[in-house]
């Protein structure tokens, strides 16, 4: 059973409808006990690193999502925040501890280039030459949408799936073992972000 | 760079959706029929965001707004904004939680500063529009609110400041003169504003043709061009507005086609549903 992590940090409705639209039945969790009985795990989210990793906190599902995802191997798929929490720290509203499971620090944009922050609408995604399980099936420079002012900086390079431009070179997705994360919103993308979360929820990961 | 945007509106009535030619409004069909007879899915797949402005008169039932934007959003996959009466911050509460990623913010620009502030507080501005209505009044341009309904006497120039100013992400500017006229953008508005603005600016208000969408982002210089006419690009019409658009330099989003078995399982089967 796919399940879609609820700890209190944005919509999570079309991520449902992108899931059902596709066939599959997701379910909305919100307890460590559910978190252990998933095959897959979608981690959404919205909003800011502190508030959201303190909300995961009081909900107790720290240790869970750690059970599942590093000692039972479950694949789980960071959406936007999602995927920043994934990092060792976040320093939206202060540094904290994020997840850790990805080595790197979630920073503010480089704005050095004078674009604007946030960084909001369609942009092109440069896949990596390994790491192509979530792209199988599109084009090269797949459009994606975006809407973050924080970016997930990378310790290794080779837990990066893909590469966006904006001002600066990203990280738009991150993929380390069974450990999936897209910093655009594949429910928002049109038919490129529904084969991304086709490829997370059918294939054998 | 972000892309340029090709951005349908859909105006509603009390559960209608209607068309809007100087803003007055002529009803066309319910929820049924816009998903059901005007095949809104498919359509939905060619546009990069979609916006539904409540345009009932008077008092607006948000509730119910709310409920028809859930239903009708169902199966759209990209960006959403939603606006029309929205009074308080619980009405925008109800609108996201109904499916909106942005909410689209009109008379209270003018009527109620403090509310638009909490707004871009509380929601960030990058989700938040502002919509701005104006008309030739005694060859002076005017900023009206309340569906066009009121004149604010205050210039194009200064209801797009004040937005600026109170932190809105973006500027949906309507000619209600070429409203539903067809006969094109105000080019020549569009382009001044623009130049002006720092906020990425939708241009909105007469649009009828490919070569008119195409001229709002070259000749403009605006971000993202709208039409709410149900008819004029109606069938395969946005898919073919796209297709000139991109053939004639404009950066726009591209995605796949069609949604095979192959690709995405079961989508195919559902994706009339």
């Amino acid at each position: 059973m796919i399940s879609i992590v609820n700890y209190g940090m944005g919509n999570i409705k079309s991520i449902q409808n992108a899931i059902r639209y596709l066939g599959i039945v997701s379910r909305v969790i919100d307890s460590a006990e559910e978190i252990l009985n998933s095959n897959k795990l979608i981690l959404p989210g919205v909003g800011s690193f502190a508030r959201a990793m303190e909300n995961m906190r009081k909900m107790n599902i720290l240790d869970a999502l750690n059970g599942a995802v590093l000692k039972s191997g479950v694949p789980i798929l960071g959406i936007c925040l999602g995927m920043q929490l994934f990092a060792e720290i976040g320093d939206e509203d202060g540094p904290s501890e994020g997840l850790g499971w990805i080595a790197g620090r979630v920073r503010k944009f480089n704005t050095t280039s004078g674009l604007k922050v946030p960084h909001i609408g369609f942009n092109a995604t440069f896949f990596s030459s390994n790491n192509r399980i979530l792209f199988d099936g599109l084009d090269e420079h797949a459009d994606f949408y975006f809407v973050h002012s924080y970016v997930l900086s990378c310790e290794h390079e080779t837990d990066v799936s893909s590469w966006t431009e904006y001002g600066e070179k990203f990280a738009s997705s991150v993929r380390r073992n069974n450990i999936f994360g897209t910093q655009f919103h594949p429910e928002k993308s049109q038919r490129n972000g529904l084969v991304v979360l086709k490829n997370f929820v059918s294939s054998r990961i | 760079m972000a892309k340029h945007r090709l951005i349908f509106t859909l105006l509603v009535d009390k559960g209608t959706y209607v068309l809007s030619r100087n803003f007055r409004l002529q009803r066309v069909g319910d929820l049924k029929w816009i998903k059901e007879y005007y095949d809104f899915n498919a359509i939905a797949f060619s546009i990069d965001e979609l916006i539904v402005l409540n345009v009932e008169r008077g008092d607006k039932d948000i509730k119910s707004f709310g409920k028809n934007l859930e239903l009708l959003t169902a199966n759209c996959f990209m960006p959403v904004a939603a606006g029309g009466g929205i009074k308080s911050v619980e009405a925008a509460f109800k609108l996201f939680d109904a499916g909106a990623d942005k909410i689209v913010i009109n008379t209270s620009l003018v009527k109620d500063l403090e509310l638009v502030r909490r707004l871009v507080k509380i929601f960030g501005g990058q989700s938040i529009i502002g919509s701005i209505d104006y008309k030739l009044c005694d060859d002076r341009q005017k900023v009206f609110i309340e569906n066009g309904s009121i004149d604010t006497g205050w210039s194009v120039e200064g209801a797009v400041r004040n937005a600026a100013d109170l932190g809105v992400g973006e500027i949906y500017l309507t000619s209600m003169d070429r409203d539903g006229t067809g006969q094109g953008y105000d080019l020549e508005t569009l382009k001044r504003i623009s130049a002006i603005s720092s906020l990425p600016m939708i241009a909105s208000g007469g649009v009828g043709r490919f070569d008119q969408l195409a001229e709002g982002i070259k000749y403009s210089k605006v971000q993202g061009v709208s039409t709410a006419n149900l008819f004029n690009f109606i069938a395969d019409g946005l898919t073919e507005a796209r297709s000139y658009m991109r053939e004639n330099g404009i950066d726009l989003a591209e995605w796949k086609a069609s949604i095979q078995k192959d690709d995405t399982g079961a989508a195919c089967h559902n994706a009339s549903a």
